[in-house]
């Protein structure tokens, strides 16, 4: 019987025991998660703190789901070491488990920031449920909240604060918001929005001190101007967990390397998730794709490779989905390209906050942009994915009516590529 | 798993299955009552075109589901005896993950209620309200199997 050893319990961790059931119903599986709280799904958080949902529905599995599928969680435990060569693993309770195979879904940190006053009482980084419990025990003392950095994680912050009826600035380094996923257009709609719900966005600016006693009272910026705040949240984005696998000999650089079974340099012991560098489909490179969807599937994909039942991963792409005070936004793959060998098709309405980009190459599409409209987002997804040659449908591919109707040619015409059951039964007819 | 399939060669696009669908989605579940209703009733099919073949689009229900994967709040998930990708509402805070996973654009945003809808296979009935308002045939209700044998027929005669 094989022994299952997980360490980490969100997306990715608790992906792979499901994944690893479905194939072995009976080979022990022990999930080591340093947090005492379990199951619950961190993209909820800022919902959490914003008044949405209540702690309950932070769950994003059933509360008895270790039960059911008969897995050893050990939670408030941490793993300290991992010696590759007995497959056993040290945890800082003294106590060691073996495995036989092993995931490392460790996740990702929120980045510090290296200026004075980082350690004030009510500076925080919003990463897991103890941050986002903190941050709230605080609310009915802050006025003014200020956040640093206007990335996804920022901007997140901010506007849970604003439906919590703070007053809230974010200060961004770069010249627009969202400047990893999204290009100025799309980002020059999402300042709009957020103005006028009276979030402030003060760009090109970064702040150089946290001021206050004890407590913050203040953040001081590089022009030298005082903004007073009794609340600072760091979005300053996320770095891999990877320590664990520092001298084990597993190979390491941005993240954890893994292959496209998300097997790890060392045989039995993978990883996946927000620690892990693996196969990147636009870049054609080994990338950490940070976000949700992708840990959940590198998750899926590991346990069942971890489970005996052979299965390739594809590759994932960078795509993020979010929705400020009704303004949806999703970007997939490469949507700011450097190079001439790109091309972008752009349709923008600022009069009704629309916006519209597909980023291609080739005529392949490998980005998208959407704001405001984004229903059929998973269309230019798929053709993303599956990296197929879209001349045919270029002159469309802004248009209002485009939809999945408009690729049928293309996914008959590449069998091999929409090689899914459901692709296939669209186009039986035809 | 039985679910709805459509027959290219048959649909006309009359959106039949569209008003079917949304009215079966109402509070009163008729034509006249449910046009008064506000917000509005949602359906949960589309018709469309391309090169002149027209077809109406729902959730697959598929067997590896991209929404289900990419829900991050337990909203969507597999019903394992009947193979349904089911959606529940209370769970839902309107990320729009799943319509960034699905590629077959087959959910849609409510926006009133900030949730996303997709086709439930009308668990208030025996029957599919699309395929029953269909008028030429083309949805079909079975098993992959089944349509496929439907379609075979078909070209023999």
């Amino acid at each position: 019987m094989t022994s299952y050893v997980i360490i980490g319990g969100s997306a990715a961790g608790i992906s792979c025991c499901e994944a690893i059931r479905d194939v072995d119903e009976k080979g022990p599986i022990t999930l080591i998660s340093d947090e005492k709280a379990s199951l619950y799904s961190r993209c909820l958080l800022t919902y959490l703190i914003g008044g949405k949902i209540d702690k309950e529905r932070l769950l994003f599995k059933d509360k008895d789901f270790y039960k059911t599928k008969n897995i050893e969680a050990l939670h408030g435990v941490k793993a300290v070491s991992i010696d590759i060569k007995k497959k056993e693993i040290d945890l800082d309770n003294k106590k060691s488990v073996k495995f036989d195979k092993l995931l490392i879904a460790t996740g990702a940190s929120s980045k510090r920031l290296n200026i004075p006053g980082g350690d004030k009482k009510g500076v925080f980084g919003l990463r897991d449920i103890i941050d986002a419990e903190g941050i709230m025990s605080m609310l009915d003392n802050v006025d003014t909240a200020v956040i640093l950095g206007g990335g996804l994680i920022g901007l997140r912050d901010a506007y849970a604060l604003k439906l919590r009826g703070k007053k809230v600035k974010v200060i961004v380094k770069s010249p627009q918001v969202l400047s990893q996923i999204v290009d100025k257009d799309a980002a020059f709609i999402i300042e709009k929005k957020l103005a006028q719900e009276g979030i402030e966005v003060m760009k090109g600016l970064a702040a150089t001190r946290i001021d206050g006693n004890d407590s913050v009272t203040g953040v001081t910026l590089d022009d030298k101007s005082k903004l007073s705040c009794q609340m600072v949240i760091i979005g300053k984005g996320v770095q891999p967990n990877r320590g664990l696998a520092d001298g084990t000999g597993i190979k390491v650089e941005d993240g954890i390397i893994v292959d496209n079974r998300l097997q790890t340099s060392v045989k039995d012991i993978y990883a996946a998730g927000d620690v892990a560098q693996a196969p990147d489909i636009t870049t054609g490179g080994l990338k950490i794709n940070a976000v949700w969807p992708v840990a959940i599937e590198q998750g899926k994909i590991a346990g069942l490779n971890m489970a005996g039942r052979d299965t390739v991963y594809d590759g994932s792409n960078m795509m993020n989905s979010t929705d400020f005070f009704g303004l949806a936004v999703i970007s997939i793959g490469i949507t700011k390209p450097k190079e001439s060998v790109y091309e972008e098709l752009k349709y923008s309405d600022r009069e009704t906050n629309t916006y519209k980009k597909v980023v291609l190459r080739d005529n392949i599409i490998c980005g998208a942009v959407l704001v405001n409209k984004v229903v059929n987002a998973g269309v230019y997804g798929v053709l993303i994915a599956k990296k197929v040659d879209c001349t045919p449908i270029k002159d469309i591919l802004l248009s209002d009516n485009f939809d999945y109707a408009k690729i049928l040619p293309i996914v008959k015409g590449f069998p091999d590529k929409f090689n899914k059951p459901e692709f296939k039964e669209t186009v039986m007819s035809i | 798993m039985k679910k709805i399939f459509c027959d290219i060669t048959k649909c006309v696009g009359c959106k039949g299955c569209e008003i079917a669908c949304a009215v079966e989605h109402s509070k009163a579940k008729g034509l006249s009552a449910a046009l008064k209703e506000r917000p509005l009733p949602k359906r949960r099919v589309k018709v469309s075109s391309s090169d002149k073949k027209i077809l109406s689009i729902h959730c697959q229900h598929c067997a590896d589901a991209p929404c289900i994967l990419a829900c991050m709040s337990g909203a969507l998930s597999k019903e394992k005896e009947s193979g349904k990708t089911v959606h529940d509402k209370d769970r839902c805070v309107g990320c729009w993950m799943c319509i960034m996973a699905c590629p077959f654009g087959a959910i849609v945003r409510n926006i009133e209620d900030h949730i996303a809808v997709k086709c439930d296979l009308c668990p208030d009935r025996e029957d599919f309200a699309c395929v029953r308002a269909c008028p030429t045939g083309a949805l079909f209700v079975g098993t992959e199997e089944e349509f496929k044998k439907i379609l075979k027929k078909k070209t023999h005669v």
